[in-house]
């Protein structure tokens, strides 16, 4: 092999490493959640305080469920796709309009337990800190009966501080729905199960200021029988946790 | 030229090499290393840095001597002849080479070992008189922060300026990382266990705290920020907190 083809395979294999790890950073950089996008609703505007000053802004509104199951949730596919007994959120890719207020609707339908962080029975950083649970005002929920949890967080070096948690309350009816054949006057089929025709509606608002992606998972112990539970839905993008892009 | 005085005129190479790099060397300890540390907010990070910078220094002429030696090596010295080259003759036995050697290697590990134990004496020493005690609590993918005595919890940390504040660190699941970036603590969140670290931090601000160990699907977002406040408006946010037992 002569000299010049030496130094020229070896400037070739350099160049081919760098552009695989190129390829594979871009490839990760723009991994996008795997679910359609659930876009806001408007809802007209409404006035809020920011930074200590009333300011009116856009009101929108974003709906979603959480399910014991995941063939609940449509969104995985038929039957409930790769995983039909894991406990889901109907969608992980939320977006909504930047500088805007944001109300979120959380349909529960799964049960629940105790919360191994009671902080997180509070509801924090939402508009006034408060939560309405069929209709009743709330600021905490019995850390000992918690269905689940909504908190979102900024992402790393996006310089955003937004930080919402709210409890989402369990919806008791989950476990009279469990038999083969329940009450069909309070349950309703789906797939191969059933689940409480009623759900506990949760709503909540806050702020969301400039575009970005924030994220956030539940912080209920729902993901089985792993160390902590924070295994199998809680531990895989699409379930128990996703992003709220603001555009 | 002799053999003599071509060895001479190796070891004169290798010398002005030698005290080039360690310059770079030691300029890059003196002001690259300080630049590249975040901005310090506690004594413990400014000690930090500081070791940074003298381990650097010390570490610049035993490296600055290998890259020498591979300089001249690789220049000077190259075979250039066809095929395998012959080999050199037998070197038995350099007494004054393996006495700088010893001496001087004996001499730096002694100075790093006892400058080690010194900052840890004094980095243990903070936890002894801390006037107030944080409760850290690391779960996935969340830090929460109990303040002593009070009911009050948070998921950002907010710290009074100037005062010796002691973290007691568990976890509610797996093993996290507590690590305050700019006040240079860090200590491991075991679950069913507590460790300590503290800190006094001295600087006014919002710093970055960080889990280090790899936790789960969301580790990359485990992380929260410290506010260094004045003593009060320390206080005065303390008592303005509801109870979140």
């Amino acid at each position: 092999m002569t000299r010049i083809k030496a130094v020229v395979l070896s400037l070739a294999s350099v160049a081919l490493g760098a552009v695989v790890i190129a390829a594979a950073g871009i490839a990760l950089a723009h991994a996008q959640p795997t679910q359609a996008p659930l876009h806001a609703t408007d809802v007209g505007t409404s006035t809020i305080t920011i930074d200590g000053a009333p300011r009116t802004v856009k009101h929108v509104a974003l709906t979603i469920g959480a399910y014991p199951d995941s063939q609940f949730a449509t969104v995985f596919g038929e039957n409930g796709g790769a995983h039909p007994d894991w406990v889901a959120y109907s969608n992980n890719n939320l977006v909504v309009p930047k500088n805007s207020l944001v109300t979120i609707t959380v349909n529960q339908y799964d049960g629940g337990e105790t919360l191994n962080n009671p902080y997180f029975g509070h509801v924090i950083g939402t508009i006034d800190n408060v939560a309405w649970v069929n209709g009743q005002k709330v600021t905490r929920w019995d850390p000992d009966h918690v269905g689940h949890t909504f908190t979102m967080r900024g992402i790393p070096g996006s310089g955003r501080s937004i930080f919402v948690s709210v409890p989402i309350p369990p919806n008791d009816l989950v476990d009279v729905c469990d038999p083969a054949e329940p009450d069909s006057s309070i349950c309703a089929p789906q797939g191969t199960g059933y689940y409480p025709k009623d759900p506990v509606v949760v709503k909540f608002s806050f702020y969301v200021g400039s575009k970005g992606v924030y994220q956030w998972n539940c912080e209920y112990p729902c993901g089985g029988t792993r160390i902590g539970q924070f295994g199998s839905a809680m531990s895989t993008y699409g379930y128990m946790s996703g992003t709220l892009t603001v555009k | 030229m002799t053999p003599n005085d071509n060895h001479k005129n190796n070891l004169r190479q290798i010398f002005w090499i030698w005290l080039v790099i360690t310059a770079i060397g030691v300029a890059v300890g003196i002001y690259g290393t300080p630049w590249l540390m975040p901005t310090a907010a506690s004594n413990t990070m400014h000690l930090s840095i500081l070791t940074m910078v003298v381990f650097t220094v010390a570490a610049a002429p035993v490296a600055a001597l290998v890259y020498a030696v591979v300089i001249v090596a690789l220049t000077k010295w190259r075979y250039r002849g066809e095929g395998i080259p012959p080999d050199g003759p037998p070197i038995r036995g350099n007494n004054p080479a393996t006495s700088v050697w010893l001496v001087v290697s004996t001499l730096l590990t002694v100075f790093l070992l006892v400058w080690g134990l010194a900052l840890l004496a004094v980095d243990n020493g903070a936890e002894s008189k801390s006037e107030m005690t944080i409760d850290v609590t690391g779960q996935q993918w969340v830090w929460t922060f109990g303040y002593a005595g009070t009911q009050v919890h948070s998921h950002d940390l907010y710290l009074p300026v100037d005062t010796d504040v002691k973290f007691e660190v568990t976890s509610k699941d797996v093993v996290h990382g507590f690590w305050i970036v700019q006040m240079g603590i860090k200590v491991n969140a075991n679950p069913s266990a507590i460790t300590t670290t503290a800190v006094t931090p001295n600087r006014l601000g919002t710093f970055d705290i960080r889990c280090t160990e790899i936790c789960g699907l969301n580790h990359a977002f485990m992380v929260t920020r410290v506010h260094v406040l004045t003593k009060k408006n320390f206080e005065h946010w303390l008592a303005s907190q509801p109870a979140t037992n």
